[in-house]
């Protein structure tokens, strides 16, 4: 348990760059083919708002942060994710996925009571389970998601992003599962009772109306558009490996609740998905949006302009 | 862009001009509503937030009850107001202004949370990857400068 934070948190401050680091005019754009350009235009929108999304559930994370040093590495981990939604927002305009005003697509409903739960109980949510489930969805972003967008795409542009991107990411795994180590290494009776007393049976139910559908959308879209499920699987055994490798993150009780999810939506063939997420999807499916109301106005922040006046 | 250190803004004529403010917290507070009036956009580099109340109390007892009600009655939107509100590892330093989030709520003022990592020729660079141009950069005395006159 002797982790060094503090260096961490100073490689990330040394590690910033900026989207005016990158040439977004530089050629190659052309290699997005017009059959292509129809295929990604979806994935990526959806790759955008995951990383928005995932940047609010870091600023979640920082409120309940263990110690300043990690709190303070979550706010940039906020920020870098906001960054990642921000490059992939300017690669969209550059392979003119983007209409008039340059703004993100709409997100799907699923994404929506997403965003509106994160309003809702975010902040509230006990840091064990926020802790253990950003780390599966990296996993998941960085070894499913990303790989098949930089087999599928040429573009010189687009790896040099995903150079910056994916050396981000590695450093966002290795803290999320350094803090699963810190919060793992706490008394039993702490992560018993912050697990029972947050989680009140709404919430939970809350979270499954929410999420159960929401992964499962994305898993089949973006199985339909062309990624191997083994690449599902190998994330999800990282997933299992890291966490595994590790000497207390075995005592949180969300990360065996978490490995267990994921192994279920991974395996199509499993009851799981008959029984519990493909009607979940399709009840969802029937919510207006409209009364969600007004998501907080965080959900405006995602910019293609590297340069704002 | 133009750099001012310490005091040097009062003696700078700031009519027109986009200006950052990057300064610790009671020092924001005094110095925002003082350039909002003549600045054509100000953005507010915030590193952590403190509470703020509108006027002075004795340092007892209800002190953050009045700052977050404070805060509730003079920002409008929920997601600056929590970029408003300091964290369990905050400071617990209490500033007093009756003006700083009605300055923060002009339409031209803009609080920026995100984390400052570089100060480049044209303006600031913040980890959300984004580079905020700006005319002048009010900032804190450098380590080792003799505060300005
Ligand atoms: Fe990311
Ligand atoms: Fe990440």
């Amino acid at each position: 348990m002797t982790y060094d934070f503090d260096a961490m948190l100073q490689t990330i401050k040394d590690k910033q760059w900026s989207l005016a680091d990158i040439e977004w005019d530089a050629p190659g754009a052309e290699t997005m083919t017009d059959e292509l350009r129809a295929k990604m235009q979806p994935f990526l929108a959806d790759l955008v708002w995951i990383e928005h999304v995932g940047a609010r559930g870091f600023a979640s994370l920082a409120r309940k942060a263990p110690t300043p040093v990690v709190r303070e590495i979550y706010e940039y981990f906020h920020a870098e994710e906001q960054k990642h939604a921000n490059a992939e927002l300017a690669l969209m305009k550059r392979w003119g996925m983007l209409d008039e005003d340059g703004s993100i697509p709409e997100p799907n409903i699923n994404v929506k009571l997403a965003i509106k739960t994160l309003d809702a109980f975010g902040d509230s949510l006990p840091l064990s389970a926020l802790a253990t489930l950003i780390p599966l969805l990296e996993c998941a972003l960085d070894g499913a998601l990303v790989k098949f967008l930089l087999d599928e795409v040429s573009d010189p542009v687009c790896h040099e992003v995903f150079r910056h991107i994916n050396s981000d990411e590695a450093r966002h795994i290795t803290v999320d599962f350094q803090v699963l180590e810190l919060i793992g290494a706490g008394p039993m009776h702490r992560l018993l009772v912050e697990s029972a007393s947050n989680l009140k049976p709404q919430v939970v139910l809350g979270l499954i109306v929410v999420f159960v559908p929401l992964i499962n959308k994305m898993r089949d879209n973006i199985v339909a558009m062309g990624l191997p499920e083994q690449k599902l699987y190998n994330a999800v055994k990282r997933f299992r490996t890291i966490g595994g490798r590790g000497e207390y993150t075995h005592r949180i009780p969300a990360y065996h609740v978490l490995k267990a999810q994921a192994a279920m939506v991974i395996d199509r063939s499993h009851p799981y998905h008959r029984l519990l997420a493909d009607p979940m999807v399709k009840v969802t499916s029937f919510v207006p949006a409209r009364i969600l109301g007004r998501p907080q106005t965080w959900v405006d922040e995602v910019t293609h302009e590297p340069v704002a006046s | 862009m133009k750099i001012l250190y310490g005091d040097e803004w009062r003696a700078f004529d700031l009519t027109g001009l986009s200006v950052g403010v990057l300064v610790p917290p009671d020092q924001a507070a005094r110095i925002v509503p003082a350039v909002v009036g003549s600045a054509r956009a100000v953005k507010v580099f915030q590193d952590s937030p403190v509470w703020v109340v509108p006027v002075a109390v004795p340092r007892v007892g209800p002190v953050v009850s009045l700052a977050r009600l404070h805060l509730r009655m003079a920002v409008r939107d929920a997601w600056t107001r929590r970029l408003l509100t300091p964290g369990r590892f905050g400071s617990r330093e209490v500033v007093v202004s009756p003006s700083y989030y009605r300055a923060l709520e002009q339409p031209h003022c803009k609080l920026v949370a995100w984390p400052v990592y570089a100060i480049v020729e044209h303006g600031v660079r913040t980890a959300e990857g984004i580079e905020h141009r700006l005319d002048v950069l009010i900032t804190a005395n450098p380590l080792g400068k003799a505060k300005a006159a």
